[in-house]
């Protein structure tokens, strides 16, 4: 896990929702990709048609798991492709690690993964001594300012054009000519081009792994997928159990929705599909291919309530529809994958006593699950992460002792009744315009968030009020 | 234990008793069965206006000929278009060579800053306005990637209507090592998502179509 920090959940959302300027890139971006995302499902009267589809096909997999495994490891062989099995993370990066030093590797050139980044990748490298380039734009620059993705499709959403016109002009040589993002880009281009020629091994995930053909299919849009697993010697594939499809089709089935979720586009600029390394007499391509095949916790979702989480095909549009994410961020998050879908995994890879204030900052208003093109019930799946951290007893006693009290009162009618008569005056009087911004004791709530302010009278009172007023 | 075994076991734990692989098969089938698919329609009634249409909309610009025979001076008119040097890299194809080049300049060979490949495409899709290419001895995939303008030649008779088609395809025949979709230009909008071409892979994509096919409905 490489979170950007470690403070607790509550202080990082504080120090992001202080911060302008993350606020300003977070509104450009993820307002955009709302935008765009309910243009293109607008485009396709089908969508909805398309998303049963969708999620059919992806419990028929994980229904199926180990027989479509298995078919894949036989064909990815059969293509001349080295498969491995890791467990965890730990056993991923070593897996990848050994490949690059027997291999004499100085310098990788990966192209964006977040399942890299789940396992730890980027430190594991640099702890072996090997040069990591990232070759995705957004990733080039994160990689720049030395942090982690804060978006799961746009990694450096974070950043203003301002911000990576500071970074590209101390990281690049010669730094830019101008600080438009044209510019910045072509200068991208020319920083990375001798790089990609001159790695000794690409590294890249896979959004599908193709059952019956043994292909890995990755989807970019910059071209720098091609451009990382080509002209090396050696293509490293890292990839989730849960990425099988059964066929080719399949995977395109499953294209349509993620695209349109991601970017509101129909298809990526490019879809390509490695099947193996070089053939006898190809052009080019690498000697070697190997493909990690990671668990990591999804074998443990696929035994528990989580099971539906594995349908993910990690586009993005839970966080972009969520109000929380387009408040703080998703370096807040603290985990490798931010939003909704995050609040889900991040309790399964860090352990839910580390996270449990995640599922807690849901406000369950259920937009994540509407837009998830897989039909993922977000909301449920958060809700399951609290009351276990309950029945684990992993919340705090404070809140455990408000809510014991709650109870007692709502066990008793009659007392729960002349509590609220009684409370809600009191609370009146804090009340500004219909909202209260203050209030003491409480501020945990009202710091960042307004409460309407209640009628004057309970729903109870007003109820036997207006049934009197029918006699 | 290895970390195989493991994750296998631990999988058919979860799952319980698994059906035979005949049934497997028959219930992946069924999800594909083209009365339960949903795609987007195609945009126009015939494949290569679908296809041309789609393919504008992104950014490729598209240049529609006669014949091979037209190729040479469908390129000339590109080049000259852009202001480019008569010399660029060609895919190493019999079909290619075959050509009269006239006053320009093709050469085998990628260099990493090349200003212009052209290459062959094994098909088109018209749902997408996508081009299809395979790895292979005759095509080095670098020259898709490296120079800034991407022509691709793309024959109307292998256009395909729907990317399922082009699955059927590819499931029929060996399975290169690396098959590439190709859907307009290269782009990014990694910078507070404005959008800009040319990121990695080409920042111009020019297809010439040549209408080798009647144009029956797709
Ligand atoms: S949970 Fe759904 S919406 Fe969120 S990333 Fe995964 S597939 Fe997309």
């Amino acid at each position: 896990m490489n979170a950007p920090s470690k403070a607790p959940f509550k202080a990082r959302a504080k120090a992001a929702l202080a911060d302008p300027v993350l606020k300003t890139a977070i509104d450009r971006t993820t307002g955009n990709a709302e935008r765009k995302r309910a243009a293109a499902v607008a485009a396709f009267p089908e969508f909805e048609a398309a998303r049963a589809r969708g999620k059919a096909i992806k419990d028929h997999v994980v229904a199926h798991l180990d027989h479509y495994l298995e078919m894949f490891e036989r064909n990815a062989a059969a293509r001349g492709a080295q498969v491995h099995w890791a467990a965890d993370d730990a056993e991923a990066r070593a897996i990848v690690t050994r490949i690059c030093l027997a291999a004499d590797a100085r310098l990788v050139t990966r192209a964006k993964s977040m399942l890299g980044e789940e396992i730890g990748l980027p430190h594991a490298l640099a702890d072996a001594g090997i040069e990591r380039v990232e070759t995705d734009l957004a990733e080039h620059i994160i990689q720049l300012a030395g942090e982690a993705p804060s978006h799961i499709i746009w990694p450096a959403m974070h950043r203003t054009r301002e911000q990576v016109a500071e970074l590209f002009k101390t990281g690049h040589h010669p730094p830019p000519a101008a600080e438009d993002p044209a510019t910045m880009v072509q200068s991208a281009r020319t920083q990375l081009r001798t790089k990609f020629l001159s790695a000794d091994i690409g590294i890249s995930g896979a959004n599908f792994l193709v059952a019956d053909t043994g292909a890995t299919c990755t989807v970019t849009n910059e071209g720098n997928a091609e451009l990382t697993t080509t002209p090396p010697r050696i293509h490293i594939v890292t990839a989730g159990i849960e990425k099988l499809v059964p066929s080719t089709a399949h995977a395109f089935a499953l294209l349509r929705l993620l695209v349109r979720s991601a970017t509101g586009g129909e298809m990526t600029q490019y879809t390509t599909f490695h099947a193996g390394p070089k053939r006898p007499g190809d052009a080019d391509g690498p000697e070697e291919m190997h493909i990690v095949l990671v668990d990591n916790g999804r074998t443990k979702m696929l035994a528990d309530e989580f099971r539906e989480m594995l349908r993910c095909i990690r586009c993005g549009a839970c966080m972009n529809h969520c109000v929380v994410y387009r408040q703080i961020g998703g370096h807040a998050y603290g985990g490798t994958y931010p939003g909704p879908m995050g609040s889900v995994l991040t309790p399964v890879l860090d352990g839910l006593a580390a996270s449990r204030d995640l599922p807690n900052a849901c406000t369950m208003n259920g937009r994540c699950a509407e837009v998830c093109p897989v039909g993922i019930p977000l909301p449920t799946l958060l809700r399951a992460w609290r009351r276990r951290s309950w029945r684990e007893g992993l919340e705090p006693g404070s809140i455990r002792t408000g809510i014991g009290l709650w109870a007692q009162l709502a066990r008793r009618p009659r007392l729960y009744r002349l509590a609220t008569r009684i409370g809600l005056p009191l609370l009146r009087l804090f009340g500004r315009g219909g909202w209260i911004s203050r209030l003491p004791l409480a501020g945990g709530w009202t710091d960042h968030r307004d409460l309407p302010r209640p009628a004057a009278q309970s729903f109870m009172d007003q109820y036997r009020a207006q049934q009197k007023g029918r006699k | 234990m290895t970390a195989r075994d493991r994750i296998l076991s631990a999988i058919r734990t979860a799952l319980g008793p698994g059906k035979p692989p005949a049934q497997i098969a028959a219930e992946a089938a069924a999800l594909l069965d083209p009365a339960g698919i949903a795609r987007p329609h195609l945009v126009a009634p015939v494949l290569p206006d679908a296809f041309a249409l789609k393919a504008t909309a992104l950014g490729t610009t598209i240049d529609r000929v006669a014949s091979m025979a037209d190729l040479p001076q469908a390129m000339a008119r590109y080049l000259d278009a852009h202001g480019l040097p008569p010399r660029f890299a060609m895919q190493p194809a019999p079909e290619l060579a075959a050509l009269d080049w006239q006053g320009l300049a093709p050469h085998q060979g990628t260099a990493p800053d090349e200003p212009t490949a052209l290459g062959l495409a094994l098909c088109g899709i018209a749902e997408s306005g996508s081009l299809v290419i395979h790895s292979g001895p005759d095509n080095p995939i670098l020259m898709s990637f490296l120079p800034l303008h991407h022509v691709a030649v793309l024959r109307e008779s292998t256009l395909l209507p729907y990317l399922e088609d082009y699955a059927a395809r590819l499931s029929a025949q060996a399975v290169p090592r690396n098959a590439i979709l190709i859907t307009g230009p290269s782009g990014t909008t990694d910078i507070e998502g404005s959008y800009v071409r040319g990121a990695h892979g080409p920042g111009f994509l020019h297809v010439i179509l040549i209408a080798d096919a009647g144009t029956e409905p797709g």
